[in-house]
């Protein structure tokens, strides 16, 4: 096991690599000029050349990229183009907020995804069948920027429970930040729990259909007996995969939600820096999702291992 | 222009709105200094658009960054409500006989927020910062030789020509503002800028807040809040809902379809001016059949601004032909262009220019150029021009226009104040905003006579003679000069409106 994870780790590492190559080559490609971005359209052209020549864009990219993983390895991301911050603490101070937030999020999900999946599944063809998977259908496809607006509408406006938008750290007032999350975490949560839904309800039929199961019914085990501990187990290893993919994807930062809810985190963060060409922080944060990501599918190959006996690590 | 540029200067905007105190020092009184009254302090919460930044004042060229900076730091001297430049840091000034010398007398007893004294060597370094590093605001710089401090209360600045808009190019706006070296060369004017303004920052947030408290050491009549916090709320929507449920006291951010309605009513207050703003169309000019006159009369011609106006910006502006509005002592009454779909056929006819495609290029980043686009295709549609829409993002529009890749486009200039700033950099042949390719000697000659004509009669002329063959050459195609809109919760008072979108918080009370 101790083995698996180090050679996996090393693996990452190779991988995080590839990812600033391909971001470094991609942000080449894109058109517009991320000091031209900074000076706004009221410019001189020698104001122009001193800010290039100071964020270093006047040297051929190969040194320009060398330079930058060189100065990575030892955690320096380079340095901002639009607020000249390092920025490891930049892309840093925005993890909070989108952890909680993603985290919070997939909880709900998660809460609401697992009862409905296994139950629609359970009486499968039944009302309660249908209403799930209307459910989720809305979910999939509205959009999560119009159900966001609508919850600020009625929760923030009409009834006035909650803050319609805005962040308040978890470690300086606990209640306020439940307060503020609520709105985010449940918009983005919907989406995934409508995703999770279908997801569990196709995983458990599956393993309902198995020869296992009848034989387990047939020798006069209790409904409850075979749902627990044949179909839910077995049904369990899809699904972690599920949700760890949506966890994710999610702590990639939600940035439609954080540009609609002011919620500083890391997805408001990429948003910003695509709209100014602030390549730096842009791979900053890239850097940080993939890491994050290789991290979460590390964790999710070790947890297998647990729930499922065949599985082993090496 | 834009989220990014915010310069101003002077055009004198017939505003009855005063904004108190703001130039003296005398004590501004407040009904009931009582515990109900509305001088008791409290931190009153802005919601702006998007997030600054950066700090630094010579650094920045963000509004969102401005919008913050007005309230932290100060400028030699600043333009009133009726964008006129009074005294600031600097009590008074004379001017030499030639012109070319101007001495500035700072007020005494002045510091920075950290304590330490505002004196002559901090303008000095604070200029020569800009001029020497070619800072964004360098160019307003153009004339200047040397600033130097004679003694500690005054300045002294040498210019290689006369230029009779020193005064709103040394303090226009913020971007100009005294710096404290020590702050500087720390690195910490980035996020913790230290000004002498009325309030000072607190605290600062990375995409969350910025937090301003007021300065006790502040030289004017001291703030009657205990501080300010910025908010970043990009969705319209969400900053009125903030607003309409008290969680914000005031906010620039309202969803411009509403605004008129909003206006009727009196909780949130929403009120509007109009701005030294213009927006406009340009024609490339090196590219045919654009650089021919007739086909961009025709296009001038085929045109309804009130129609353009009214969608792109739900009638929260005024139809203007030429750049300067109405309100300013610059204004020239010159409207050459009714709609006449025959005229703009014959003119195009008469240029050979049949059956014209034409490339519009316009930015997501100003939803009204994408609005405003789709009814000038229309129009343009009538008289035999089809428009075809480019909606790019800011960056990628920079850059195409940069490379004089589009036929035509549409953008505005925001925060002009003297009249140079308005045609200058636009229209003269070697201007650095020229993108559009417009040539004309007399132009050129008469930019450059008004640039130092230090008499304000000739001066004006100038640049109406300038200002007509532009027009009627259709360098710029004039659509509309836009209202700004604010609007505040009813339990804040004192607060104005400002035509140069300056937000300034130093008079403003919040009742509890």
């Amino acid at each position: 096991m101790g083995r698996f994870v180090i050679r996996r780790l090393l693996q990452s590492g190779v991988v995080l690599l590839g990812v600033t190559l391909v971001v470094f080559l991609l942000l080449q490609l894109v058109p517009g000029d991320p000091v031209r971005v900074a000076l706004g359209t009221r410019f001189d052209p020698q104001t122009y050349e001193a800010l290039r020549a100071r964020a270093g864009l006047d040297r051929p990219l190969v040194v320009q990229y060398l330079s930058y993983v060189g100065n990575a390895l030892t955690g320096d991301l380079g340095v901002s183009f639009r607020s000249g911050r390092p920025v490891t603490s930049i892309v840093l101070e925005r993890l909070p907020a989108t952890l909680s937030l993603a985290v919070t999020a997939v909880v709900f999900a998660t809460l609401v995804a697992f009862p409905l999946g296994v139950l629609s599944a359970l009486r499968s063809g039944s009302p309660l069948d249908h209403a799930a998977r209307v459910f989720s259908q809305f979910g999939v496809s509205v959009p999560d920027f119009w159900m966001g607006i609508m919850f600020i509408l009625l929760f923030a406006g009409v009834l006035g429970w909650l803050p319609p938008s805005g962040y308040v750290a978890l470690t300086d007032d606990p209640l306020g930040w439940a307060s503020h999350v609520v709105l985010p975490a449940v918009t983005v949560g919907l989406v995934t729990a409508s995703i999770l839904t279908r997801f569990i309800r196709s995983a458990v039929l599956e393993v309902l259909s198995e020869d296992y199961v009848r034989t387990a019914e047939a020798k006069g085990l209790r409904t409850r007996v075979v749902v627990l501990r044949h179909v839910l187990r077995n049904a369990l290893i899809p699904v972690v995969t599920v949700v760890a993919v949506q966890l994710a994807s999610l702590l990639g930062g939600v940035i439609v939600i954080e540009v609609l809810f002011a919620w500083p985190g890391v997805g408001r963060l990429t948003y910003d820096a695509v709209q100014a060409r602030d390549y730096p922080v842009l791979q900053g944060a890239v850097l940080l999702v993939a890491a994050l990501f290789l991290l979460i599918n590390l964790l999710v190959d070790v947890l297998y291992a647990r729930l499922d006996p065949r599985i082993t690590v090496r | 222009m834009s989220r990014t540029r915010f310069g101003l200067a002077g055009a004198a905007l017939a505003l009855t709105l005063g904004v108190t105190g703001c130039s003296a020092g005398e004590g501004v009184d407040v009904d009931g200094a009582g515990p109900s009254g509305a001088s008791a302090g409290g931190v009153l919460t802005a919601a702006i658009g998007g997030e600054p930044d950066q700090l630094d004042p010579h650094r920045t060229s963000a509004y969102y960054s401005f919008q913050v900076l007005e309230n932290v730091y100060d400028t030699l001297v600043e333009p009133d409500a009726n964008l006129e430049m009074k005294p600031a840091l600097a009590t008074g000034w004379t001017t030499s006989q030639d012109q070319l010398t101007w001495t500035f007398t700072l007020r005494e007893g002045v510091t920075f927020s950290d304590g330490s004294a505002l004196d002559a060597e901090d303008v000095v370094y604070s200029f020569n910062r800009i001029i020497s590093e070619k800072l964004n605001a360098a160019y307003r710089f153009a004339t200047v030789k040397t600033v130097t401090a004679a003694n500690p209360t005054t300045v002294v600045v040498t210019l290689s020509a006369p230029t009779p808009n020193l005064l709103a190019n040394l303090g226009g706006f913020k971007g100009l503002a005294i710096v404290d070296k020590a702050n500087v060369e720390s690195g910490k004017v980035k996020t913790a800028p230290v000004g002498s303004g009325p309030f000072t920052v607190a605290g600062y947030t990375s995409g969350d807040s910025i937090k301003l408290v007021r300065n006790d050491r502040y030289w004017g009549t001291k703030p009657k809040l205990d501080g300010v916090t910025f908010t970043f709320v990009k969705d319209p929507t969400v900053a009125l809902q903030n607003l309409r449920g008290g969680e914000v006291q005031w906010t620039d951010n309202l969803p411009p379809q509403q605004v008129p309605a909003l206006r009727e009513g009196d909780d949130p207050t929403v009120r509007s001016v109009p701005s030294t703003d213009y927006w406009y169309l340009a024609l490339n000019q090196a590219r045919k059949p654009y650089g021919d006159v007739n086909v961009r009369r025709a296009v001038a011609f085929a045109l309804d601004r009130e129609a353009i106006t009214k969608a792109a910006k739900f009638g929260l502006a005024t139809v203007n032909q030429t750049a300067i509005p109405k309100d300013s002592a610059y204004y020239y009454e010159y409207a050459p262009y009714q709609r006449n779909t025959d005229q703009a056929r014959q003119l195009l006819q008469q240029a050979g220019a049949n059956g014209l495609t034409m490339d519009l290029m316009v930015t997501s980043e100003y939803p009204e150029t994408v609005t405003a686009a789709q009814v000038i295709a229309a129009q343009l549609k009538e008289v035999g021009i089809t428009v075809k829409i480019r909606t790019l993002d800011f960056a990628q529009w920079l850059d195409e226009q940069d490379k004089g890749n589009f036929d035509a486009f549409m953008l505005g200039w925001l925060g002009n104040i003297d009249p140079d700033e308005f045609y200058y950099a636009q229209h003269h042949s070697g201007g650095a905003f020229n993108f559009h390719g417009y040539r004309n000697a007399t132009v050129d000659r008469l930019l450059d006579q008004a640039r130092t004509e230090t008499d304000q009669a000739a001066r004006k002329q100038q640049y109406e003679q300038a200002a007509k063959q532009i027009v009627d050459d259709a360098s710029y195609i004039y659509l509309y000069n836009p209202d700004v809109a604010q609007g505040w919760s009813k339990r804040v008072s004192g607060y104005e409106v400002r035509t140069d979108r300056a937000i300034r918080f130093r008079d403003v009370a919040l009742a509890r």
